[in-house]
């Protein structure tokens, strides 16, 4: 049998560890809420939904540097997610006007007209993976239009998210390669928008803010410039997908609330937050210890890495009722899917749009379904197959 | 029943204006503040901005009750 030390040792969040992941992260709140992990060079980690909010908020303890993420994708510092206060703060107000309650409000429609679209595609073609389908689709088209990604370039995303991000804990070399390639996309498409040789090139996109960014009076350096493309690149495609994939893997299996939701689509935002609670894309990030401190009468020293299991502390009992079970209509509901502090992600408010937009043309198009393959797994972007009463 | 929003903590989760959009308004940059005239809660608002205080990530929005 293995011991609570082991899984405490052994305590990882990617690839096959995530199929058991809440029945480990409850072990962990429950014996060990500051833990230390061997994996990725040694990190300690927290389960505890307040130490995963106080460290969010204390800048003065703890860093990005080098990276958020753990492992890193990338061999360079991501702007804006590993950079610390006050250039923090510069880099996100470029792009903070685009995701505003106001700028949203005009994105609903393009995003419902493309749901809709993908919905009955989905059900014409009589295809049965809702991924590819639908739940990859629509991040891949409404938020590469938004950000200024040429749609003949959309086929390639794919391969190169699954590669950087689902690869990088099986096969270094091969997301290395795939970093490689969409920087040298990013560099070739900087160079085209600086000559204004694409279509895409004046229609206030992200490119466009990037490109036209000033921070203290000076232009984004290439450099800086290649690194921002790439953190949007991958936070633009990659978690939302999983979002709506995971809450139609969740759907697929609780007819109750299918039907509910169908039914009362008002619902469906209150829904999507649950979704994002208890299946979110982002199971934890990384921060580093600036200085010794002590959390929960553990000591961490300065150097000391500290990854906040964002996943686990949403499942905190101390401050959710029933936290395992997945209620579509639990009111309040104040999670940590989307960080909190001032590296709250950047693109939260499009991403739960696209979630509550999506399932709504989703259900209102797509006829009851249950999960075809019971195999398939609640994470990652990989297929979801469907299957419908015939 | 008064609400407050701290501004040091806001980080633009804009939760708030999915349950209270009456009571909340944003900046160019998606920041929230309480809107000018409306620290005194009216009668039927009131459950909407209990729920943006409960639903707010940052735990920046509070409530004085009378």
């Amino acid at each position: 049998m293995t011991s609570i030390k082991d899984i405490e040792r052994t305590m990882d969040f990617h690839g096959e560890a995530l199929d058991n992941i809440f029945e480990t992260y409850r072990l962990m709140r429950e014996n060990c809420p500051v833990g230390r992990s061997e994996k990725y060079g040694g990190f300690w980690f927290l389960s505890k939904s307040d130490d995963i909010f106080k460290v969010e908020q204390d800048a003065e303890t703890y860093s990005v540097k080098p990276t958020m993420l753990v492992p890193p994708v990338a061999d360079f510092p991501m702007i804006p997610i590993d950079t610390d206060l006050p250039e923090l703060m510069d880099y996100r107000r470029i792009l903070l006007p685009l995701f505003t309650p106001q700028a949203l409000a005009k994105m609903e429609k393009p995003v419902r007209d493309i749901s809709q679209d993908l919905a009955r595609k989905f059900v014409e073609s009589g295809s049965t993976d809702a991924t590819a389908g639908f739940a990859r689709a629509l991040p891949t088209i409404f938020f590469s239009r938004l950000a200024g990604f040429p749609e003949k370039d959309w086929p390639k995303f794919d391969a190169w998210v699954d590669d950087i991000l689902y690869e990088r804990t099986v096969d270094p070399e091969r997301a290395r390669k795939a970093q490689d390639a969409v920087i040298a996309y990013f560099d070739d498409l900087i160079e085209k928008y600086r000559g204004r040789t694409i279509d895409e090139a004046d229609t206030g996109t992200i490119m466009d803010f990037l490109l036209e960014a000033r921070i203290k009076g000076e232009p984004l350096s290439r450099k800086e410039l290649l690194s921002y493309c790439y953190l949007m690149f991958l936070g633009g495609l990659d978690t939302t997908a999983w979002a709506i994939r995971a809450s139609l893997w969740h759907l697929a299996q609780d007819l109750d609330a299918q039907r509910k939701l169908r039914e009362n689509p008002e619902l469906i935002p209150m829904a999507a937050e649950e979704f994002l609670r208890t299946l979110s894309p982002v199971q934890a990030m990384g921060r580093t210890c600036k200085k010794d401190t002590v959390i929960r009468g553990q000591e961490i020293k300065a150097g000391d890495r500290v990854v906040l299991l964002f996943g686990a502390g949403n499942r905190d009992p101390e401050i959710y009722d029933e936290p395992e079970k997945i209620k579509i209509d639990r009111e309040d509901n104040r999670h940590l899917a989307f960080g909190a502090g001032h590296h709250r992600c950047l693109g939260s408010n499009l991403g739960r749009r696209e979630l509550v937009i999506g399932l709504e043309e989703f259900l209102k198009v797509v006829p009851e379904f249950t999960l075809g393959d019971p195999s398939e797994k609640w994470y990652g972007v990989g297929r979801l197959t469907l299957n419908f009463k015939s | 029943m008064k609400v407050l929003l701290d501004s040091h903590r806001c980080q633009g989760h804009a939760r708030c204006a999915a349950f209270a959009p009456e009571t909340f308004v944003f900046d160019d940059d998606g920041f929230s503040r309480v809107r000018e005239g409306m620290e005194d809660v009216k009668p039927e608002n009131q459950a909407g901005v209990r729920k943006a205080c409960a639903n707010c990530p940052e735990l920046a929005i509070s409530i004085v009750e009378d």
